[in-house]
Parts: structure tokens; C-alpha cells; sequence
């Protein structure tokens, strides 16, 4: 069966790789375990190199933390660095899940964007693991990671060059084609540096910081400040 | 610059100082060492390869910097040194703090074309190299930081403008020269109009921003330009 696992059991929120399975406490029939050890190898990664960094990280740290054997780690994936790139992509997918899914309830761009910018500093401050591998270990694992870091901010792009819709051609005059790049790298630089600095807890204060920040170019600073303050 | 495939000074035949030849092998160390990270990321260079690329002895190496860690902070902090000599020089002495904004960017896209390896060094590789070397980035940054906020002085809305204000913009800068310094970093100069005015619009306006940016190419450059 290749049908993805209904996540209800554990957290109904969580695809299942990234909701935890402690051993022996879920009380899951076996089989539901076996197809899920990737998706507990890739949780144990993320506890891992939360722990100890992704240089000090090593597959035993790995296999400790997913309650599974050396061989089991082996049959899945052939390296710390294969088991990194699968947790990335797996974060970074619901992550883009949620963010697109809150940009896409509001009607109004400029709240659209408040509620992804919203959605995204939410999910990073509630898994503080997640966030510093995707935002800080990320940079460390190596060109392939590296990579697909790069890609997934400029993937954020879309999303502001969607406020260029309707706007004077004043406005439109203003904004460079590099515009939405500045702003999107400005705001990551923003998040990554609070994860980094282990002030992970403070990100959501940002939010009217970085939804200002993310519309000024757009509607001015007065209105980008109102849409800011207040939702 | 010398290409790797000049001769190098063999021991005991030069008459050089004993200081002149420590100094220039630490730069030349700096350099290999900045050279291999560009190439391969941090995490896969070894010390073989910086020792290889600078084409000293492992020894020697090891009586400049005690590991890759240290020879990349060592190369990080020459490579921001650099970077902010160049934007102190530029842009110290113009009044008008827009220009002095533009003067100073022109100034450090000029590094980061003429230095590409360096310029990685100091923005992109800092970030993924060590914790000592994430430090120092955050603290170069605040040079930077002071350099923006004084936009504030001359903004209508400058009591009101967000704390993060000049992190961000700053990020957003050095974003940019990176996606562009992995694709044409020959191609960085042309960006100066656009940061140019992303950097002023918070603080301007975006109208007087853009005729910053339009009209400031020259300002900058009668600015910088040396008899």
C-alpha cells in the first residue's frame, strides 16, 4: 500500500514524519511502525541535530533518537547527509503547505501576506528543532542542501510579486525587478538570525516588523504600518 | 594577482624578512583557503587542500592558524575588513546621507566584483562555516546597520519606522549579491540603482528614492574618483 498514513493518530496537525512515535507508548500495531520507521528516522535526525549540531551528529545519535536499529537506518537511507536532505525536504513542504494555505484564505493581498508571514514565524517558534534545521543546519549540511535552501526562499518570491497586481504604474515604477528577492532574503535574514542566536521564542513579536517591512514598497509606509499594527 | 601556477619562493634563497615572508604567507593561506571554500563549501575543505592551493608546507600551516576553523575566521575577518575600508573610504566623507547610502554600496559592489572568493567568504560561507565565524558576521553586520539608521535623522517618519528596519534591508542586500554572486558576479555592479532604492524607500519614500538612484550613478562615482 502506498496510501500516506492518515496522520490522525498521533497529531492531527502532522503529516507523519514529523510527529513523534516514542517506542512502545503509541500503541500502534507493528506493521503501522515498520512503514513509518523512514518517517521516525527523519524525526530522530531533526532531535539529533538539535542536540548536537549537524557536524557532531552521527548516524548512532540518529538511530537513538528513532529507536531503530544501524541496519534499519541503512535500509533507508545511505548517509547522514541522504536522511538530512529527506528531513529538509519534508519540513520545507509543510511549511510552504501552511504558508500557502493561510495566504490563500484572505481575499486582500496585503493581509494575505500578513497571514503567511503569520503562519510561517507560528510553525518555527512551535518546533524550534525544525526551525534550526531548516533555517541554521540547513547552511551547514553541504552543497545539495545548500541548494535546496536557496531555492526554497526564492520559491517565497511569488507570493510579493502577487502584491504588483493592480498597484499604479507610480508604484509600479518603483519597484525594481529585484524587489521581491531583497524582501523575501531580508526577512529570512531577519528569522534566521533570532534562530541562530537560540531566541527562537521571539520570532512571532516580528510579525508586524516583517509584514511591514514585506508591504512598504508596495502601499507606502503609512498603510504598510496600519496593515501591520493592526491584522 | 599571481595564478597557481607561479613559481613560488623557494626557502633560503630570497632575502626577504623573516616578518615580510610570515605575513605574506598567512595572505596567501587566506587566500587558498577562501578559494577551496568557494569551490567545495566549507565542510569539505581540508587542510590538504588549502595547503596544496597555497603551495606551503603543512608545518607552515600549522605556525599561521591552529585549524581550518581558525584560518577561515582569520579569513572572514580580513575579507570584512576589507569590505567596510572600502565603504568607510567612499562613503565617510559625503554629507548628505543618501548619497552617502549609494556611495557606500557602490563601494562594496565593487569589492564583491573585483573580490569574488573574499566577498563569499565574509557573506555566504560565514553563515555556514562555525559558530565563531556566525559571531562575527552578526557583529560585522552592525557597522552596516549604523551606516542605514542614520536615515532615520532624515526620514519624515523616522520615530516610527521599525526596530528591525536596518537588519532587514541589510539581509535583503547581501540576498541579493549572493543569488548574484553564485549566477554573474561579474554582473554585480548593475544592481546599484535597485539596492540603491530598496535601501532608501523606507526612509524616502519610493519617489525619492528612485531619483536617488537615477541621478546618483555620478554622485558616487565624482565622489570615489581618484587624479
Amino acid at each position: 500500500m502506498s496510501d500516506p498514513v492518515k496522520p490522525s493518530v498521533e497529531s492531527p496537525e502532522y503529516p507523519p514524519e514529523l510527529a513523534r512515535l516514542p517506542p512502545g507508548r503509541h500503541g500502534l500495531p507493528r506493521e503501522f511502525v515498520a512503514r513509518n520507521q523512514r518517517e521516525r528516522l527523519i524525526a530522530g535526525l531533526a532531535e539529533a541535530v538539535a542536540e548536537n549540531g549537524y557536524a557532531g551528529t552521527t548516524i548512532a545519535h540518529i538511530t537513538r533518537h528513532a529507536a531503530v536499529s544501524r541496519r534499519t537506518f541503512y535500509e533507508h537511507f545511505e548517509s547522514k547527509d541522504e536522511c538530512f536532505i529527506a528531513a529538509y525536504d519534508t519540513v520545507m513542504a509543510e511549511l510552504r503547505r501552511r504558508v500557502d494555505e493561510a495566504f490563500n484564505e484572505e481575499e486582500e493581498w496585503p493581509r494575505a501576506v500578513r497571514a503567511g508571514i503569520a503562519v510561517m514565524l507560528e510553525f518555527l517558534t512551535a518546533e524550534p528543532h525544525l526551525a534550526r534545521l531548516s533555517m541554521v543546519e540547513a547552511l551547514v549540511a553541504g552543497p545539495v542542501v545548500v541548494e535546496r535552501y536557496d531555492a526554497a526562499i526564492q520559491g517565497l518570491v511569488p507570493y510579493f510579486e502577487a502584491g504588483r497586481e493592480g498597484r499604479s504604474a507610480e508604484v509600479l515604477a518603483g519597484l525594481s525587478p529585484t524587489t521581491e528577492e531583497a524582501l523575501v532574503g531580508g526577512m529570512v535574514s531577519l528569522i534566521s538570525r533570532r534562530i541562530f542566536a537560540e531566541r527562537t521564542e521571539e520570532l512571532e513579536t516580528l510579525l508586524p516588523d516583517l509584514v511591514e517591512f514585506a508591504l512598504t514598497p508596495y502601499l507606502g509606509s503609512a498603510e504598510a504600518a496600519k496593515v501591520a499594527r493592526n491584522g | 594577482m599571481a595564478s597557481r601556477s607561479t613559481p613560488r619562493p623557494l626557502p633560503g634563497r630570497h632575502h626577504l624578512s623573516r616578518e615580510f615572508i610570515a605575513q605574506h604567507q598567512r595572505a596567501r593561506i587566506i587566500n587558498a583557503l577562501a578559494l577551496e571554500v568557494s569551490e567545495q563549501g566549507y565542510r569539505a575543505v581540508t587542510v590538504a587542500d588549502i595547503v596544496k592551493r597555497a603551495g606551503i608546507a603543512r608545518n607552515t600551516f600549522y605556525e599561521n592558524f591552529s585549524s581550518k576553523e581558525d584560518c577561515f575566521l582569520a579569513a572572514q575577518q580580513y575579507a570584512m575588513s576589507a569590505a567596510l575600508g572600502r565603504v568607510v573610504e567612499a562613503a565617510g566623507e559625503i554629507d548628505n546621507w543618501s548619497y552617502r547610502v549609494e556611495a557606500g554600496l557602490a563601494a562594496f559592489l565593487r569589492f564583491v566584483a573585483e573580490e569574488p572568493a573574499l566577498a563569499r567568504t565574509c557573506m555566504v560561507d560565514a553563515l555556514a562555516a562555525a559558530p565563531s565565524s556566525v559571531r562575527y558576521y552578526e557583529e560585522s553586520l552592525q557597522a552596516f546597520v549604523s551606516l542605514f539608521r542614520l536615515g532615520r535623522d532624515v526620514s519624515p517618519h523616522g520615530q516610527e519606522l521599525p526596530e528591525t528596519l536596518e537588519e532587514a534591508l541589510i539581509g535583503g542586500v547581501f540576498w541579493i549579491l549572493y543569488q548574484r554572486l553564485l549566477e554573474r558576479p561579474e554582473a554585480v555592479g548593475e544592481l546599484l540603482p535597485e539596492l540603491v532604492e530598496f535601501a532608501l524607500t523606507p526612509y524616502l519614500g519610493a519617489a525619492a528614492a528612485r531619483a536617488v538612484a537615477a541621478e546618483g550613478d555620478g554622485a558616487s562615482r565624482a565622489s570615489t574618483a581618484r587624479g
